[in-house]
């Protein structure tokens, strides 16, 4: 199977089988569906894999050079505004996905857990806490418009919310 | 209350003995029984008796049905045939690291080869589409820097326009040119490297239009 991404980078979930505990006669839908897959897919693509030819082709995650950002532009330069615009809208989608890969460990750890998740997959919950409070205060409610220069207002708005709170609570 | 129960008895059993409705007249007239007719039960080689069955048409709902089915196995069928042999013998890319000092061609930093072949054939290089909209953003803010020099700066002042011209044309521009003199030019350049309409649709030269009278009207 061609594979995917750097194990070592984003880790999968230890794959322990706990002791099952079935409550229930019924059977396990999902179980049930999952060796349907198997023995309908899995196994015939798996078996006729030697068919394939054997040069193999490779791809590569493309990397980006970093520019200056929004607010190392000369005011008028246009290309550079474009520029930065770009590389903001790459950090973006990458920010989105480092999201979505925390919420798939937390989702892993408490399926495994179960019932008692809250107490065994206590860092899980705390490192999904920071990363999506931290996701939500740079791009929270940008909208589906989003772009760099709204992104540097909305943290232009929290630094100055920052320096009101700090002023008041001092005096 | 009484008598009224016995009438209807009576009236039930005269009607039961109506002689006109009589299916048996002699013997069995008190034991009612019906009489053994001479119908067999009727064993069919085929699903039954042959009903016509009277229903509102499903002609054009089947019609409909149909041709649905028929448009979209047309191009669905090779197409699914197409991919599935994509998939099975040729397969997928694998993932590497770049090797040093190799430059991947922009068709190779996707996995799946319909894809990789569409960005191969038909897709410009997302460097190039990069720079064709530098390219655009540098022209639209040239000509937005040109048309703010009428409100802001004498004309025949302004080293980036003066670099278009040569040594000459510059002199002339720096002493004794007018407004107007310099939209002309300035229409000149745009008609030349400019956009929009007004700008490339090329006509012919001015001076070839006979301006004389003519003899009547649409000479």
């Amino acid at each position: 199977m061609p594979k995917d991404h750097d194990k070592d980078v984003y880790p999968e979930p230890p794959s322990r089988t706990p002791v099952e505990d079935r409550q229930s006669s019924l059977p396990n839908p999902a179980l049930i569906l999952s060796k349907l897959f198997y023995y309908s897919v899995d196994l015939p693509v798996t078996t006729f894999r030697g068919i394939q030819s054997g040069k193999k082709s490779h791809y590569y995650h493309q990397k980006f050079r970093r520019v200056p950002e929004l607010t190392q532009c000369q005011e008028g330069d246009y290309v550079c505004y474009y520029e930065a615009e770009m590389q903001w809208r790459r950090d973006y989608k990458v920010d989105q996905e480092i999201v979505k890969v925390i919420q798939e460990r937390l989702r892993a750890c408490q399926q495994r857990e179960g019932p008692s998740y809250s107490q065994n997959c206590y860092k899980e919950l705390q490192q999904f806490e920071q990363v999506s409070k931290a996701f939500q205060s740079r791009y929270g409610d940008l909208g589906a418009y989003a772009s760099a220069r709204k992104c540097l207002m909305k943290q232009k708005e929290r630094m100055m919310a920052e320096q009101h709170a700090f002023a008041t609570s001092s005096t | 209350m009484v008598g009224m129960s016995l009438l209807r008895t009576a009236a039930a059993f005269t009607a039961r003995l109506n002689p006109l409705k009589r299916t048996c007249q002699s013997s069995n007239l008190l034991s009612r029984t019906v009489a053994r007719s001479e119908q067999v039960v009727v064993r069919y080689g085929s699903h039954g008796k042959r009903m016509f069955i009277i229903k509102p048409t499903d002609f054009y709902d089947r019609r409909f049905l149909h041709l649905l089915k028929y448009y979209i196995l047309l191009a669905g069928i090779p197409v699914a045939a197409l991919v599935t042999f994509v998939n099975i013998f040729i397969g997928e890319s694998e993932l590497a690291e770049i090797p040093e000092g190799y430059e991947p061609e922009h068709w190779e930093y996707y996995k799946h080869p319909i894809t990789r072949w569409i960005a191969r054939t038909f897709y410009d290089s997302p460097v190039k589409d990069y720079e064709k909209m530098m390219a655009l953003i540098q022209m639209e803010a040239e000509k937005a820097e040109m048309s703010q020099w009428d409100s802001h700066m004498p004309p025949g002042f302004h080293p980036k326009y003066l670099k278009l011209c040569s040594e000459d044309e510059q002199s002339f521009y720096r002493f004794g040119t007018t407004w107007g003199q310099l939209q002309l030019e300035v229409r000149r350049h745009m008609r030349e490297k400019g956009d929009g309409p007004w700008f490339q649709i090329q006509t012919l030269d001015k001076n070839l239009i006979d301006h004389s009278p003519k003899s009547s009207p649409d000479n």
